[in-house]
This record gives structure tokens, C-alpha cells and sequence, in this order.
């Protein structure tokens, strides 16, 4: 969203008036040098590797730098270990390694040894010569350190302070003035700075004590602290004016642990905090002159991360966002002395601001005299709460990154990394393996050709779908190519589980196998194995601390703990993605049954300890338990049900069909049985209207079963959406189909089972659709990785341990039929066809091909519905009779006497029943198509059935689309199928060829007399109502099945076609007879119409041709010869050369120009 | 991907909008989101907003027909029911959404809003408020607003 323009200029113009309010107040220019100096440390510059640990930096003057090399010359002679080992009991640097036990510094490093070497000289000089500062360095610090915050102050950078102290500390300046010496008129000149700035510098109160015992000693010469007695303090309090004096017993307290002036104690053991691993960091200095001693503590201090807004508006951004990134080390003595290297703050800033780790560090090389930029050596401890380690026992902590959450860099990872931690247990997947281009992939070669079977999402920018047919299934993969992609298993070596008693048919031992990978898989991943089984996405990490066993991070998620996360926390379930007529159905049920565990959960005896368990269990007592609930289209609705109640004991479960009218909203009643059936149009409604609060959510379920998952492929959907948010123990996918279009259809998948870390987009996006988009086959790798646990795909051609495939099906005989058309109908498809090509060229010459895209497809629409029957495309006639129409005028205007809801005028009515007399079929207002199966409402309105009920919230009634009136299903008037042929075409029938062919066939099938029965499929619903005419006239029994048919009559239907022995025939369209169904009773296969993608025949065909099919079942295709369905097929074949190879933009664009052209030739 | 699945009756939609557009208002859909469309509308006549083009952007969700399209002025009015992020209150692209409504519809509907401030039904209170307690004024900075914000397009 953009910034309103208003708040725009409201911010204009505080930011002016801070501007100019820092203008009026700004310092006088800064001599060059310094300001030179500052450059170099500003956090633009974060690191100058170049200057040596020991030497002089170079931004230094040259006399500071000879300064610094006569001091060093005499390090190299001076020194007295006796001394130095009788004054103060401190550890050499190799020591103190053996005391903390530390490993982790490598003797290789050439720092460290350098360090290490450099050490006993470094203490024996601080040791036997009392640290005298000469005034000029003295000075020059201060002058510096006022440069230097202004001039982070100018960038924008701060560091967090109380600024309740610097505030005091301005006020003090401004009323006594003259009160306050020399040197710490810089201070103050310094504080002022900081108010002015309003970025809260916070300065340890410690410094500024320091600056006070300087105003109050001599200051030409500073004595070291360190040799300041304690009574100082006191009578420079007491001479102090109130304000300072407050101030000063303020910082005398917090002083008082550090009295004797260098900090170098041994840390406190503390019980709460675990020693996570200590390590040697080099940081830089910011500040100059003698601060530091060998051994002593170092304090950091951490920002944390918040900019102030007001800041940013005048700040460089980007100097804002550097400093929020440093993390500074001060002694209690004399403030701030360096800042860590960039990576190390970058890691431990969340980590510390979590407040779960703390740090704490000395330093163990100092450079005798300090200058800026300079290296020195800390040696730092991490400790991590023990919070993390026991509340509950199984908590799992994950910072709250603030920055964008599509990150996936994590900083406890990085803090280990670099405490060079590797992990003892690594986890399965890492993103590394997958980033770096090192790792040598061995494809297979059929995954190189399967992944340019997905169209690419790149490809598809351009505007208008790829394929000509703007149809859902246009891209439908076809079998081969998904098994390329998803693979499918030549051979499974699983166990095969015996069927529970209760199952009253018998298992092939396929689905036993599938039964028992299914059974394994509710227990978890790998049944053995599982417990002990680190899940993949976690790794396990050792921890200095021997209280802690090991700490557990998700590599993915960042989150750590210290419960070993077991494989079993992962998705309990899976994909079944056996292909089409395997019995996904049949091993779906014996699963239910060996399985149904209704109210009893498995998690009772095992100690499940992630999260949504934590929810689950700590919900069962409020929310309702429940059994299985299988959500499937609606058209499969009645054979589940009839499934499960075949091929179930009587009694053994209860089968729950929730779905049409009155449904009840308790969802006590959907928990009770032991299978609950509903439809993705229902889930999706309830969820629509009642969100979280849906009776589907409300119920615990203990298994939740897509059929046909790819339904839900789309992830953001209303539907997918609703399946994502039940709650379930166990969750199965049936699909034959996982993959439809896109992988992402695979990701929506993943994300109803839970699949970590796949069902975090971040994570999908990143290392699976990106690199896959970008044409990196890694991506394709992965997505098998994750699949081969989770999914079972067989195909036909699957075979057992044998060898033998493990389904034999009798074959398939698939033959094209040619018709050719005679002189009359070629002359009417000429004509037709001259019609649309003039229209085509048209198109063409103005360029404008791609964007009547609708109408080209109209016009083929046109010609292919002529290749079937002109009657298709004749004009209209008047000769029809509709009797019925006046009973329909008739019932409106009785409507009108006797109804008070307001109702369309006579002369409306008389108009609309008119129109319809005509057989003008007008415009659905929805769909803005010529309506298909229209209906009249009672307020006299058209539209598609379809489209008015898929407005609906509810299943029977809803509002009008037009006037919103109130309407019920029941009220819907039919309008007359009729008015579809513009001829009477019974009294003029005329069989095309193709319907001869037709029939011809038919007649063969008949005259055999073995009872074959023909499924007849067609896209078109007027051309089955055509058929009807010569099936009747030739006395063949037949059965319509398509859209219009309500969900009892398809039942009913089906089960006549398959029951009866005198309806031979059924006319079946593709759209209503896609998917799931069960049409084994019929062997014949008669396509009357090419469709784009042969996938899409494929699936047809494989309703018949599947389990239960015993005889040879013949495919029959009819394509007319010379015309626009012969070259369908020519594109068809074309297409999938096409799709094969990966084409730019432009290419597809060319392309489908390409195809047009060809099928207007 | 936006546009791999766009349904028939989107494709209709535009094709009508293009060929046959309202008077008054232009709608086109962006090259890459077929979803999205930047449209123009014209202050009607008579209304304070007369001689102002005022772009709103309009995007069409995933269960569009079946949700209302999303619209939103782009360009700063001064209207008692269109706030200054640019939403709009208008019972149709809320609750009283119909899938026989289309673009076209909507975005008369819009410009007929404009014709008609309701103040009371308000987005902005401020506004409304204004526009009730002293229209002429509400009227004269409405003007001034279309003057200021909507004629440099």
C-alpha cells in the first residue's frame, strides 16, 4: 500500500523542524584529522583487517605511532615475571585455554599464536610499569571520543543508554558551568550532543565516573584507576554540587563491585546458565590510549534492534541499520574500548536480546597501548538459559526474528557455525546441500526429461493460458510424464498386512502391501526406527556444558530444544497416489477398519511432546472426537458409501453421510460415527461461513482422507484453505494425480499433511519451486526425497517381488474410426469452415490473434460441433412445439395473485417465456456464456444451474443474483432442453456419419450377444441429447449421465446401467464422468469428439478400464477426415513436443499463433 | 501463474470492457496480471468531482465472481465514503456482492457515488461530519481536492 500523500506531508514537516533544529545547534567544523579518523570508524567501514594486531594503525598520527613503537621496544626488554607472578595471581593466556577448558581455539590459527607468544611480555610491561598517562593522549582521547559521537550521531548511529542519565548530565552542564573543568567540558559538550540527537546514546555509567575522577584529579596527570584508593571517590562527591553528587553516588554503587579498578575475576558459576562453548574473537578498538589489561572482563553491550522512527527520517537509513548491528565492549573502568567483528554481532544480537543467551568475555590480548582499529583478543564464553532446557520439559524456543520472516538464516545456527560446532547428529536435509553447486547430483536421465514436462510457471507469463482450450484439465499431465516426474517404484519390497477380519472382501497383495505402508505410516515414518530417528529437518549439537546433553535446532525453522525430536513428530499419513483403478478406495476402507480407533489415540501411551500434540491433547476434554472423515467430490459421494458398507462387516463402523439439506451444525454429531462423508463444496461452505468455528473444525478428528486430493492443488483456495485448518491425528491424500499442472499443486499437499519444512512457503519457494522455475534439477531431486517416504504410487505396470506386474488387467484394443463425411455435410462444413477462416485471416492481418482468443475458440467450438452433427450449428427453426411453455407462463402468473414477495410484471413474464418459445437462449448473466442447463427462477430470471448453485452458501437456497430475492432449490424451474436445437430435429433427423459409425458399432456390439455394454462419452451435452433420437428409433436401451443429473439419480443410474441387462448403452459426459467413477460393467469406449489433451481421454478411459474390468476393453475414437479434428491432432501431437521443450515467453506466444494458423489451413 | 487459469467469463469481461467501454470510466488489465486493472474514472458532471480523472485500481480474487472484486482510489478524494487510503464503502463490494454484477457494474456504481455522497453512511467521519455540518464548505474543498489531486492525469 502507499503512504497517503497526507501523512506524507505531515512527516515532511516534522522532519524539517528536526533538521533545523539540529542545524541551529550544530558543532563547529572538526579539525580534518579527526574528522579523517572518524571516517575510518564509522560503521561504514567496519573492518580494517590490514592493521596488525600489535602494531600502529595507520590513521594514526605519525607521533602516536612512534609513541606507540618506543613503548613496544620496551615491552620487548622490560619485563619481570617474578614480579609479575608475585604481584597477582593471574593465568598466562595458554593457562587460562588448559583452566576454561577450551577447545575451540585452534594452535594452527597464526593470531592465537602470535597472541599466545606475545602474552607473558604484554603482562610482565603492564605489571612492573604503573600506567602514567601523559596529558596530550589524555586530551586527545577526549576531544576524540566527543568527535566520535557526533559523528555516529550524524550517521545515525547509537548505542542504547539510559537516557535518563544523560539527560541529568545535560542538566548539570547547563546550570553549573562553570563548575565543571576543562576536560570535561568535552564531556558535556559530548552529552549535549547526544540529547540533541535524540537517539539515546547511553553511556555506561561507569565512563562517565571516570570522566568525573578526571575533572577532580590533576589533569595533566591522570593516575591509572586502578591505584585510585576508595576514599577518593567519596570526597569527590562531597565536593560536588547536588546534582553531581547524586549522579556520583549513583555510579559509586554500581562501581563498588569493581573498586580495585581492573576487572578480572573468574566468573561466577551460575546455575541457570549453561556453557554453551568459549572461543577466542578478535575485536576491533574504537577508542585510543591505555584501557585494557590482560584477563580483564569486558562488558558488551547489545542494541537492540530497535531504530527509532523519528531518527530515521533524517538519519542515513543506512548507517541506522549498520549501528543497530554492533555490539560494542567496554571495562567497567574505562568504558568503551571495541566492537565485535560484524558476523559475531550479527548472531548474537537476537540471541542476546532473546534474553536466552547471555555472553560474557575478557580479554586476553592487549595491546599495551591502544590505538584505534586495532585487534584485540577476548576470549568469550556463551551460556544459554536453562529455560530453554526445561520448561515443561519440552518447550522449543524460537526467537521472533523481526526482520522479514522469509529469512532463513538463523542465529543460533550462525553461533555455532562459528564456534565451529558442528553437529554430531547432522539433520537429513540442509539448505547448504542444496545451495552449494558443489555437491555432485546424479540424475537419472529420465529426470532430466521430466522436468521439462511441468510447464514452468515462467513460461506462462504471457498473458493467455498455454494450451488453445482455456479449460482446467488443458494441462493435465499424462501418466508416463508424472511418473517421470513424482516417480513411481518399479517394485515395492513392503510387508504385506493381513486385511482386518472385518473387511469382507479380499485383498490383492498389492494393497495388503498398501495396508501395511499405510498402517506403518499413522504410527510414524519408520515404525522401528522412528524413535530413535532424528527427525530430518533437526540437528543435533553438543554444548559445553555437561548438565545439558545436547541441544536441538531445527535447521530450517531456527527453532531450538532440548527434546530429542523424534521422527514420529512428522506428518503421520501420507500421499496414496496410486494410479487410476488400483483400489485406493478398497485400501483406504481396510485401513479404517484395521484402524478405526475412534476416541482411543495413539498418543496416549507414547510421550508426544511437539507442539500441535501439546494443543491436541490439551483440547481433548472440550472438543469432540472423532472418527475418519473423507472429503470427497460430490459425484464419488455414493460410492464411497456404498464402498464402505460393501466391503465392511455389518455393524463393524457407522457411515455418516453429511451432506445436503439439513446438516446439522452440532459437531457432536459428526464425532459420533465412525466415518463421516462429506463433499469439498460442503468443507469449503462451513468454512466460508464459520471459519475456525466450522463443525468440521470443531471436531477432533482422528483421520482426515482427501479423495482426489489435487482437488485442494491450489493453496490458497477457499477449499484448500478449509482442509488445511482441520484438526487431525492422522491425514491421507488419494490421489492418482499429485501433480495436475504445477509443482506447487504438490505444495498444497505437503501443507495438509504437515510436511516440515515443506509446508513453509519460505522454504518450498527457496529450494524447491525457485531453483525448479530456474531450470535447476535439484529442485525436482528434493521433491522425490521428500516423496519417497511420504507417498505410495503403483502403477499397472508396477511389478511384485516376482517380477509379475502386480494388477493384470485385460487389454486394451484402441482404434481410430475415420468417417467420412458425405457431399451434403462436407458442403455445410465448407461453408462453415470458409465463414470462420475469413474471420480468422482477419484476425491475423490486424494482429490481433491473441486477443479475440475467445472468438477464435468460438469458431472452432463451431466446427468441431459441425463434425459431430450440423444440427449442432444450424440455424434456428420455428417450428418447435413447446407445450410445456405455456404451463411454465401459466405457473408464474399464478405465482403473481397469490404471493406477496414482490414479483416481476406480466408483461416481464410474457416476454421472458416468449424468448424462451423462440428457443432463444440468452446469455447466463454468471458465466456470461449461453447458458448451459438453464434454469428460470421464480422472479423470472436465466441463468446456469451451475452458476446460480455454486453462488449459494447454502445447498437449497439462496439469494437471486439479479433481484437477491429469496429462492429455494425447489423453486428452480427446468427451462426446456429443447430450446437447445434450433430444428426440430426429430422430424428432420438425419444421422451424420459419425453417428453412423456410431451406430454401426453399436449394432456389431449387439449382434455378438455377449452382453457388452458401450459407454459413449461426448463434450457436449446437446450432441447426447441427439443421440438419444436414432437409440431410440433403433430400440436400444440407454442411460444419460451428465451435469444435470442430482446426486441421487446419478446413484441411481449407475447402479441401473450396471445392474439391468436391457440399457446397453449409457451417454456419458466428459465433464460429469471424469473422475472417480466406477464404470467397469461396460467394455466399449466410444469417444466421439478429439478432446485438447489426450490426458483427459486417458482418464476416461481408465474409468472402465480398471479392477473388476474382465474382458478386452476397446477404445473407439472418431475423427472426421479432413477437418479441423484431424488437425487436432496434428496440434495434439505438436503440443506435446511443445511442452516437452522449455520455449520463452515469445516462443509460446509464436507457438500458439502457430497452431491457430495450422488449424485454419 | 496468475494468468494460466483466468476463467472464461474474466476473459469476456475485458474484452467487452475494452471494446465497449462506460462512458466515463476506463478499465484495463495490467500486462502481467490479468486480475489487476488500472482504471480511470471521470468526476461526473455536476458533482464536485466534475473535470477530476481519478485513477482507482481494481483486482479481481481468486473466487471471483463469486467474491466482489477489489477496489481502491488511487488518486486523493474528498468523499464521505471513500477514506483516505482510497477504500471505498459501497454495500456492493461488501455484503451485498452478486456474481451478476460485473466490473462494468461496479465501477458505474462507483462513479455514481460520486454523483452522490452519502454522509450517512461514512467512511471518513471527519469528512461526513463536514459534509453535514456545512455542505456548501465540504462541496468547495471537494473541488478544491479534484482541482489539486485529479487533473494532472
Amino acid at each position: 500500500m502507499e503512504i497517503i500523500p497526507i501523512i506524507v506531508e505531515d512527516d515532511a514537516k516534522t522532519c524539517n523542524s528536526i533538521v533545523s533544529i539540529d542545524l541551529t545547534h550544530s558543532p563547529p567544523p572538526k579539525p580534518k584529522q579527526i574528522a579523517d579518523n572518524m571516517v575510518v570508524d564509522s560503521p561504514e567501514f567496519p573492518v580494517k583487517r590490514t592493521i596488525t594486531s600489535t602494531g600502529g594503525s595507520r590513521i594514526s598520527t605519525t607521533q602516536m605511532i612512534k609513541e606507540e613503537e618506543a613503548e613496544e621496544g620496551k615491552d620487548c626488554y622490560v619485563g619481570n615475571d617474578n614480579y609479575n607472578s608475585a604481584k597477582k595471581p593471574r593465568i598466562s593466556f595458554s593457562e587460562y585455554l588448559v583452566a576454561t577448558n577450551a577447545n575451540v581455539l585452534s594452535e594452527k590459527d597464526p593470531q592465537v599464536l602470535n597472541f599466545v607468544k606475545k602474552e607473558a611480555v604484554d603482562i610482565s610491561e603492564v605489571e612492573s610499569e604503573p600506567v602514567l598517562d601523559v596529558e596530550p593522549i589524555s586530551v586527545f582521547n577526549a576531544v576524540k571520543t566527543v568527535v566520535k559521537s557526533e559523528k555516529i550521531d550524524g550517521s545515525g548511529t547509537g548505542f542504547t543508554v539510559n537516557p535518563v542519565h544523560v539527560k541529568r548530565e545535560n542538566d548539570t552542564v547547563d546550570e553549573k558551568p562553570k563548575l565543571v573543568k576543562p576536560v570535561s567540558v568535552f564531556n558535556a559538550v559530548k552529552f549535549e550532543k547526544i540529547d540533541e540527537s535524540g537517539t539515546g546514546f547511553t553511556v555506561n555509567p561507569v565512563h562517565v565516573k571516570k570522566e568525573n575522577v578526571t575533572v577532580d584529579e590533576k589533569p595533566k596527570l591522570v593516575k591509572p584507576i586502578s591505584s585510585v584508593p576508595s576514599s577518593v571517590y567519596g570526597s569527590n562527591i562531597s565536593k560536588k554540587d547536588s546534582n553531581l553528587g547524586k549522579k556520583g553516588q549513583r555510579v559509586v554503587e554500581e562501581k563498588k563491585v569493581s573498586l580495585e579498578g581492573i576487572e578480572n575475576g573468574d566468573f561466577k558459576e551460575e546455575p541457570d546458565w549453561l556453557l554453551v562453548g568459549r572461543t577466542a574473537i578478535t575485536g576491533l578498538s574504537t577508542t585510543k590510549g591505555r584501557k585494557l589489561e590482560d584477563n580483564e572482563i569486558v562488558h558488551f553491550a547489545f542494541p537492540n534492534g530497535e531504530i527509532k522512527t523519528k531518527s530515521s527520517y533524517w538519519a542515513n537509513s543506512r548507517g541506522a541499520a549498520a549501528a543497530c548491528g554492533i555490539v560494542r565492549f567496554s571495562t567497567k573502568r574505562s568504558g568503551e574500548i571495541g566492537r565485535l567483528p560484524m558476523e559475531w554481532s550479527k548472531c548474537l544480537i537476537p540471541l542476546v536480546n532473546s534474553k536466552k543467551v547471555k555472553v560474557l568475555g575478557r580479554c586476553v590480548a592487549a595491546p599495551v597501548n591502544l590505538s584505534m582499529m586495532q585487534e584485540i583478543m577476548l576470549y568469550i564464553s556463551f551460556y544459554i538459559h536453562h529455560s530453554i532446557f526445561t520448561e515443561d520439559g519440552n518447550c522449543s524456543w524460537k526467537l521472533d526474528s523481526p526482520s522479514n520472516i522469509d529469512t532463513t538464516i538463523y542465529p543460533l545456527l550462525t553461533l555455532f557455525k562459528l564456534l565451529k560446532k558442528s553437529p554430531f547428529q547432522k539433520a537429513e536435509f540442509t539448505p547448504e546441500e542444496l545451495d552449494s553447486r558443489k555437491r555432485a547430483l546424479n540424475f537419472e536421465n529420465e529426470l532430466n526429461a521430466a522436468a521439462s514436462v511441468l510447464t514452468r510457471a515462467k513460461g506462462q507469463k504471457g498473458g493467455q493460458p498455454l494450451l488453445l482450450e482455456p479449460n482446467k484439465d488443458a494441462q493435465v499431465l499424462t501418466e508416463s510424464s508424472l511418473n517421470k516426474l513424482v516417480g513411481a517404484a518399479d517394485m515395492y519390497n513392503l510387508e504385506e498386512m493381513d486385511p482386518p477380519t472385518t473387511l469382507t472382501c479380499d485383498l490383492r497383495p498389492y494393497q495388503k502391501q498398501a495396508l501395511y505402508w499405510m498402517t506403518e505410516s499413522e504410527k510414524g515414518v519408520d515404525v522401528e526406527k522412528a524413535e530413535e530417528t532424528l527427525h530430518p529437518c533437526w540437528a543435533a549439537y553438543r554444548i559445553c556444558d555437561e548438565r545439558a546433553t545436547a541441544i536441538y535446532v531445527n535447521i530450517f525453522s531456527g527453532e531450538a530444544t532440548t527434546k530429542f525430536p523424534k521422527a514420529t513428530q512428522m506428518a503421520r499419513g501420507g500421499i496414496l497416489a496410486d494410479a487410476m483403478g488400483l483400489g485406493k478406495t478398497v485400501m483406504t476402507i481396510s485401513l479404517i477398519l484395521a484402524r478405526p480407533h475412534q476416541g482411543i489415540r495413539e498418543n496416549e501411551d507414547e510421550t508426544e511432546s511437539d507442539e500441535k500434540n501439546e494443543t491436541y491433547e490439551t483440547n481433548m476434554s472440550k472438543r469432540p472426537q472423532g472418527g475418519t472423515l473423507i472429503i470427497c467430490p460430490m459425484a464419488l459421494l455414493s460410492q464411497w458409501k456404498d464402498e464402505l458398507e460393501t466391503h465392511s462387516e455389518p455393524n463393524s463402523i457407522s457411515v455418516f453421510v453429511h451432506y445436503g439439506g439439513d446438516r446439522s451444525t452440532d459437531p457432536r454429531v459428526i464425532a459420533e460415527p465412525t466415518v463421516v462423508l462429506t463433499t469439498y463444496g460442503v468443507l469449503s461452505a462451513s468454512y466460508k461461513s464459520h471459519g475456525e468455528n466450522s463443525i468440521f473444525q470443531k471436531v477432533d478428528w482422528y483421520r482426515v482422507v482427501l479423495d482426489e486430493a489435487h482437488t485442494i492443488k491450489s493453496s490458497r483456495s477457499q477449499c484448500a484453505q478449509a482442509a488445511f485448518a482441520l484438526s487431525s491425528y492422522c491425514r491421507w491424500c488419494l490421489t492418482g494425480t499429485p501433480l495436475q499442472n504445477n509443482l506447487e499443486d504438490l505444495y498444497s499437499l505437503l501443507c495438509f499433511l504437515h510436511v516440515e519444512p515443506w509446508c513453509n512457503w519460505a522454504w518450498w519457494n527457496k529450494l524447491i519451486q525457485k531453483p525448479y522455475e530456474n531450470g535447476d534439477k535439484r529442485g525436482l531431486k528434493l521433491v522425490k526425497a521428500i516423496l519417497r517416504p511420504l507417498m505410495l504410487r503403483r502403477t499397472k505396470d508396477t511389478k511384485d517381488k516376482e517380477g509379475r506386474p502386480i494388477l493384470v488387467l485385460p487389454p486394451t484394443d484402441i482404434q481410430i474410426i475415420e468417417c467420412e463425411q458425405s457431399e451434403a455435410e462436407h458442403d455445410f462444413y465448407d461453408a462453415l469452415f470458409r465463414r470462420s477462416k475469413v474471420q480468422f485471416d482477419q484476425f491475423v492481418a490486424q494482429g490481433k490473434v491473441l486477443h479475440n482468443y475467445a472468438n477464435i475458440l468460438e469458431l472452432l467450438l463451431r466446427l468441431r460441433q459441425c463434425c459431430n452433427h450440423p444440427f449442432l450449428v444450424m440455424s434456428r427453426g420455428d417450428s418447435q412445439q413447446f407445450s410445456d411453455l405455456n404451463k411454465l407462463a401459466r405457473r408464474f402468473l399464478d405465482n403473481n395473485l397469490d404471493s406477496s414477495t414482490p414479483n416481476p410484471s406480466k408483461a416481464y413474464i410474457e416476454e421472458v417465456v416468449n424468448d424462451l418459445k423462440k428457443g432463444e437462449n440468452t446469455e447466463c448473466p454468471i458465466c456470461l456464456e449461453s447458458a448451459d442447463d438453464p434454469v428460470l427462477t421464480p422472479c423470472a430470471h436465466r441463468m446456469c444451474r451451475e452458476c446460480l448453485l455454486s453462488s449459494w452458501r447454502s445447498l437449497t437456497h439462496g439469494l437471486c443474483p439479479i433481484c437477491r430475492q429469496n429462492l429455494r432449490k425447489t423453486d428452480l424451474i427446468t427451462c426446456p432442453s429443447e430450446s437447445k436445437f434450433r430444428v426440430d430435429v426429430e422430424k428432420n433427423w438425419k444421422e451424420s456419419s459419425k453417428v453412423l459409425k456410431l451406430l454401426e458399432c453399436l449394432d456389431n456390439i449387439r449382434r455378438k450377444g455377449c452382453g457388452e455394454k458401450s459407454i459413449v462419452f461426448s463434450q457436449w451435452t446437446s450432441f447426447l441429447d441427439l443421440l438419444e433420437i436414432p437409440l431410440k428409433s433403433r430400440k436400444i436401451g440407454f442411460l444419460r449421465f451428465d451435469g444435470s443429473l442430482s446426486q441421487k439419480n446419478r446413484e441411481k443410474t449407475l447402479k441401473e446401467f450396471s445392474e439391468t441387462s436391457d440399457k446397453m448403452v449409457l451417454l456419458m459426459s466428459l465433464k460429469a464422468g471424469g473422475v472417480g467413477l466406477n464404470l467397469t460393467a461396460a467394455s466399449n469406449v466410444f469417444l466421439m469428439d478429439p478432446w485438447w489433451n489426450p490426458a483427459v481421454e486417458e482418464q476416461a478411459i481408465m474409468r472402465i478400464h480398471r479392477i473388476g474390468q474382465k474382458r478386452t476393453v476397446c477404445v473407439r475414437r472418431f475423427i472426421v477426415k479432413d477437418t479441423v479434428e484431424e488437425r487436432m491432432q496434428q496440434v495434439q501431437a505438436r503440443k506435446q513436443r511443445m511442452i516437452a521443450g522449455a520455449l520463452t515467453d515469445e516462443e509460446v506466444r509464436s507457438a500458439r499463433l502457430e497452431e491457430l494458423k495450422m488449424l485454419f489451413r | 501463474m496468475a494468468n494460466s487459469n483466468l476463467p472464461r467469463r474474466i476473459i469476456k469481461e475485458t474484452q467487452r470492457l475494452l471494446s465497449e467501454p462506460a462512458p466515463g470510466i476506463s478499465a484495463s488489465p495490467s500486462e502481467d496480471n490479468m486480475r489487476y486493472f488500472n482504471v480511470m474514472i471521470l468526476g461526473p458532471s455536476q458533482s464536485p468531482y466534475e473535470g477530476g480523472v481519478f485513477k482507482l485500481e481494481l483486482f479481481l480474487p481468486e473466487e471471483y465472481p463469486m467474491a466482489a472484486p477489489k477496489v481502491r482510489f488511487l488518486t486523493k478524494i474528498y468523499h464521505p465514503n471513500i477514506d483516505k487510503l482510497g477504500r471505498i464503502c459501497l454495500d456492493i463490494l461488501k455484503d451485498k456482492w452478486s456474481p451478476a454484477l460485473q466490473i462494468r457494474t461496479v465501477l458505474l456504481s462507483i462513479q455514481a457515488l460520486l454523483s452522490a455522497p452519502n454522509p450517512d453512511d461514512p467512511l471518513s467521519e471527519n469528512i461526513a461530519k463536514h459534509w453535514k455540518s456545512n455542505e456548501a464548505e465540504a462541496v468547495e474543498t471537494a473541488k478544491e481536492w479534484t482541482r489539486l489531486y485529479a487533473s494532472g492525469a
